[in-house]
């Protein structure tokens, strides 16, 4: 019996690499606050070339690398910010762009495909002639790819055309890039190419490419001298910060590469779920790493995740109907083949009444809650 | 010649040792946002138990630290926090507890020993229910105290004050950055120091020389909304067990080694007082600051620092006429010597009028910006 676990919760699981804890061990620091840290600099200005952008931030989290851009680009009291109703930034950050940040967002629907719909978008744009009573619009949001539509890219001719609209309006654009290595590949589009329109994008370092920690912000060196201000009002601005960019660095040169692989395994799953019995799964809408599917109403998302735990299976439960597997470079070939017999016989298992359910230990909740 | 640099700038510039470069490459570790980092998990339960406290959370930064505690102590809207006009929440955090959490300072006059009046604390606190009042529902203490030079309260001092607290129904929060240099130079244990404060903020990466982050320590119920405001804020790290691994080092290994910080701090006063052009006052170097003023107006702080980062050592000009010292573990006794030589040398050369002045190089800048 396979004691190894087989983490699909999400791809922020991922463990360090040997490769990644040698650089840690043997990064250059120095006090980042106090000027620079080597490590760091070198780091920034490496995913700043790669994005296309002039300048870059390391930064503790995803959630802070977009709560800093929405704010920076909205630093007037009264501004608007335009998003997808189910984008990460607005359902899973604590609503921090405006606890926080004091701005307010806008929502637009998020169609299946990630998107919004542009005439949506323009709509939502507030009309200055408005003012007296409208906040003012400053920022429009992308995510790609879209968490919680399914690990959906979008396109670099969408992403150019809200580029133009942001444009014609005198807004910003702001991509959440969590995965917007995931899209590139995907999508066989240079990653600077796909966020050319941007004016900022958030990276993280630490989901499907491996790295303990952090995320980047790149855009323009105005707009990242002022991040550097907020992230140090935000709370971080870390000392020896080098050692966590070591291994981020590594996680780009290492990982990138792999994502491939990961998509692939991740259409197997797919198709490998597809053949389960009271398993629903739709094929076309696996585009990257990150497969939901559906149950039959006599098996419970929850029921599942905890048959699945006792095998050392972990899988997160979104919806009362609907479970999600991630897929990262840590889940190899074999994993797949095995929790695909996992799944079988945990089905099995429900349908025969013999299951034994007990408190979820592993930490799995009934929603992926943004990880 | 001397080529190895003095860094006498701040405590924060310690670079991680061979110790804890091994515990963060072999650390074990897990996602702390979806569930429990061990490591994580094992530091900050050990930190709780050091400092009296029933839980402890890892941030980023003494900055968000204390971000957290006001935000969580003062979490409706319209409170005020009392604290020193010298505080370095007051002055070098971007006035955070204001412009992202929305809570109103009142200040009270730090005295040179760093302490605030008792009366003039209870003067602070504004009379329940008015009508154009906000609510005072925190007092923080700061210890050491940094910009009055490094400072210890007394036990006694802070027990009075965290008697005051309860008896206006007010919280009590410590900025205890550098809380366990107050408690070697005390003989108190920190614990029993802090004994009084609902919430504490302790640096790990400061004389304690960890490469990045703080923990706050409180209740449970404290610890856990303090969580969310973290996560909210971009402050949740995902395997952030790698920081906490060398944090737990830093935390065995350099605790016992602050009261030569302090010795040595006291050598260097002693040494810089014999120099004619500079003036010290002894009895008010506590722990690891030495602060001193030139009475020369041909030497400038700012080219008395230049001069000796000519000479590889560096220090923080802080006003027009004074310049501080910070020592850390990192500092030898042949290196407070030689810093002693460079300095008398630096005055001799300015004096002279041979000194050569280049643009700082070193991120040194004319204020100790808090650090």
């Amino acid at each position: 019996m396979s004691t190894k676990v087989v983490d699909l919760r999400s791809d922020t699981v991922t463990k360090p690499s040997e490769a990644m804890r040698a650089a840690m061990a043997g990064a250059v620091v120095d006090d980042d606050v106090l000027g620079t840290d080597p490590t760091a600099h070198r780091f920034e200005m490496e995913m700043a070339r790669m994005l296309g952008k002039d300048a870059a931030l390391f930064v503790p989290s995803g959630t802070m690398a977009n709560l800093i851009s929405v704010l920076v680009h909205c630093d007037s009291r009264g501004s608007e910010v335009i998003l997808g109703h189910n984008s990460h930034i607005h359902i899973y950050e604590n609503g921090g762009i405006s606890t926080i940040g004091g701005v307010h967002p806008r929502t637009v629907t998020n169609n299946p495909d990630g998107t919004m719909d542009i005439d949506k978008i323009v709509a939502a744009i507030r009309n200055p002639d408005g003012a007296l009573c409208y906040p003012t619009t400053r920022l429009i949001c992308l995510e790609n790819t879209h968490g919680n539509c399914g690990g959906k890219c979008l396109s670099v001719e969408y992403t150019d055309k809200v580029g133009e609209v942001a444009k014609n309006h005198g807004l910003q654009l702001h991509i959440d890039g969590a995965r917007i290595f995931n899209a590139s590949v995907a999508l066989g589009v240079p990653v600077d190419r796909l966020v050319r329109a941007a004016d900022s994008v958030s990276v993280c370092l630490s989901k499907g490419l491996g790295a303990p920690v952090g995320s980047v912000i790149v855009g323009s060196k105005a707009f990242i001298e002022k991040a550097k201000i907020l992230r140090k009002t935000l709370g971080g601005g870390m000392r020896q910060v080098g050692v966590l960019c070591a291994a981020a660095h590594v996680a780009v040169r290492d990982t990138v590469g792999k994502l491939a692989d990961d998509h692939r395994r991740a259409k197997v799953i797919a198709a490998g779920l597809s053949k389960i019995k009271h398993l629903t799964v739709d094929l076309t809408s696996v585009e990257t790493n990150m497969v939901f599917f559906d149950t039959d109403p006599q098996i419970s998302p929850g029921k599942l995740c905890q048959l699945l735990e006792q095998r050392n299976v972990l899988a997160m439960a979104v919806s009362s109907k609907s479970v999600r597997l991630v897929i990262h470079y840590q889940i190899s070939d074999s994993d797949v083949q095995h929790v695909l017999t996992c799944m079988e016989e945990a089905v099995e298992e429900i349908l025969s009444r013999n299951a034994k359910f007990e408190h979820l230990t592993n930490g799995a909740t009934t929603d992926s809650y943004g990880n």
